[in-house]
């Protein structure tokens, strides 16, 4: 059976504690996978590194049968997309945030900003359409969240690497989330989500969903 | 009008020291403990000058570009270390870069000054080049100093945006411009804000040094000008080396992800 997405000993070293954080799991296609671990496992240390934005000191990751060496660290990233916990918004609208993964010299050549698009996942995260006006940088921590999370989805990767994304959300926009993950992943396109969340509901909303302990 | 230079004799250098002593006055009655720093500093002052003077006067008569050269090379490097001394980027090797910025934005803004803008005879007249190189390195060290500090602080300040970026598949250049465009900003902005008040809050230096030397003011200005719009381009110059090297530092050479030195603030 062909990889999707596998990371074989990927290991990381914690200098200043002289410690390492050792992680090995696959993903199939339309599955999500949970990293759970108590603080300081290095959860979110292995989702950085699988999206190479923090180094290994050793390991493999393989993405669709081809080994990480063989595609370039910016090309990468699009595909397996990192969304951090603290959401970040730019200067100027929520539009113009929404806007700034299209303007990208890679993405301009790949993908087309759609309105519609920003829209649809806007009402179905609860957030008024009202909202691509506003100044981002004024967003409360749960729109902000949400935001960035329509901001990474719009931009299609193929595997969506989330470090706690209901963190700043209340229970109905958390509900709204978690549906729009789900429907997100059963689309026909290939597609799979890992997780890091300290919720439980978040981690169990997924159906068939993997746990990798920490 | 008599435009003439007044010399200054021995006695009246001696003199001068009274007013050292109305400084040593204040900090002994206030207590500020400064007596022993403003005697050495007077002291180093005095034969810093002496020997520059003497240097000066000397190579300005042999005058030969073998001289001048290495002269202005060796300026270039004491511009460098103390442009490094001054940029907060622990465990960052910033000296290659810095030089390389600071000559080459000399250099390039110099000889067109002197060979087209002055045209001295010969062009390479130690009396134009030294001072005129002089002035731009001053300039541009600050400047450079500025810029990069401004660059590192921004990034690590910022860091999570630069990593939102390179998440989108930005290239590094991409995910930097923002800092890299307010470090450049901040390294152009004292020389921008001379060019704003010059002559009406201050008179430069230069300007007075040669209206004191005896030349005509008319004239002083004219080359007042010349030097600020020259320290301009090499300040604009200058930053724009040193950020355009500086960020590839910021950068894994492997994935093109920020360095750990970059992601955690000092």
């Amino acid at each position: 059976m062909p990889t999707f997405f596998a990371f074989h000993n990927l290991t990381y070293h914690i200098k200043p504690q002289n410690r390492f954080i050792s992680a090995s799991g696959s993903i199939q296609a339309g599955k999500a996978l949970a990293l759970r671990g108590p603080s300081g496992s290095g959860k979110s240390t292995t989702l950085r590194m699988l999206a190479r934005l923090t180094s290994p000191a050793s390991g493999e990751i393989i993405f669709k049968d081809q080994s990480w060496h063989t595609i370039p660290s910016t090309i990468w990233r699009t595909k397996i997309h990192y969304l951090a916990q603290m959401p970040v918004m730019f200067e100027g609208s929520v539009l113009d945030n929404l806007r700034l993964p299209f303007q990208l010299a890679h993405n301009k050549k790949e993908l087309r900003f759609h309105l519609e698009d920003a829209e649809t996942l806007l009402t179905a995260t609860g957030l008024a359409v009202t909202i691509l006006e506003q100044d981002a940088r004024s967003l409360s921590g749960g729109e902000a969240a949400r935001v960035a999370l329509i901001r990474s989805i719009l931009v299609n990767p193929t595997l969506l690497l989330l470090d706690e994304p209901t963190a700043y959300l209340d229970a109905t926009a958390k509900q709204k989330v978690q549906a729009l993950l789900i429907s997100w992943l059963q689309q026909p396109l290939e597609r799979a989500i890992i997780i890091v969340s300290h919720a439980d509901d978040d981690i169990e909303a997924f159906p068939d969903v993997q746990t990798l302990e920490m | 009008m008599d435009y003439g230079m007044l010399p200054i004799s021995n006695a009246q250098l001696t003199l001068s020291l009274v007013l050292i002593l109305i400084a040593g006055l204040v900090s002994a009655f206030l207590k500020l403990g400064l007596l022993k720093s403003l005697v050495w500093g007077t002291i180093r002052a005095f034969a810093q000058l002496m020997l520059i003077g003497y240097t000066l006067a000397y190579i300005f008569e042999i005058n030969r570009l073998s001289v001048i050269i290495p002269i202005i090379l060796l300026m270039c490097l004491i511009a460098t270390i103390e442009a490094s001394k001054r940029i907060d980027a622990p465990g960052q090797k910033l000296t290659l870069l810095t030089f390389s910025a600071l000559s080459a934005s000399t250099f390039l803004v110099g000889i067109i000054v002197v060979t087209v803008i002055i045209g001295p005879e010969p062009w390479y007249s130690a009396r134009v080049m030294i001072p005129i190189f002089g002035m731009i390195l001053g300039n541009s060290m600050n400047a450079v100093s500025l810029a990069l500090d401004r660059m590192y602080s921004e990034v690590r300040s910022h860091a999570a945006e630069v990593e939102e970026l390179l998440c989108f598949g930005a290239l590094p250049w991409e995910a930097i411009k923002i800092p890299a465009r307010k470090a450049i900003k901040a390294g152009m902005t004292p020389i921008l804000n001379s060019l704003m008040v010059v002559g009406l809050v201050s008179l430069p230096g230069m300007m007075t040094g040669q209206i004191l030397a005896g030349a005509d003011p008319r004239e002083a200005v004219r080359y007042q000008f010349v030097v600020m719009v020259m320290i301009a381009a090499a300040v604009a110059i200058g930053c724009l080396i040193v950020v355009g090297l500086a960020y590839r530092k910021m950068f894994t050479p492997d994935d093109l992800a920020l360095t750990e030195d970059m992601r955690h603030s000092h």
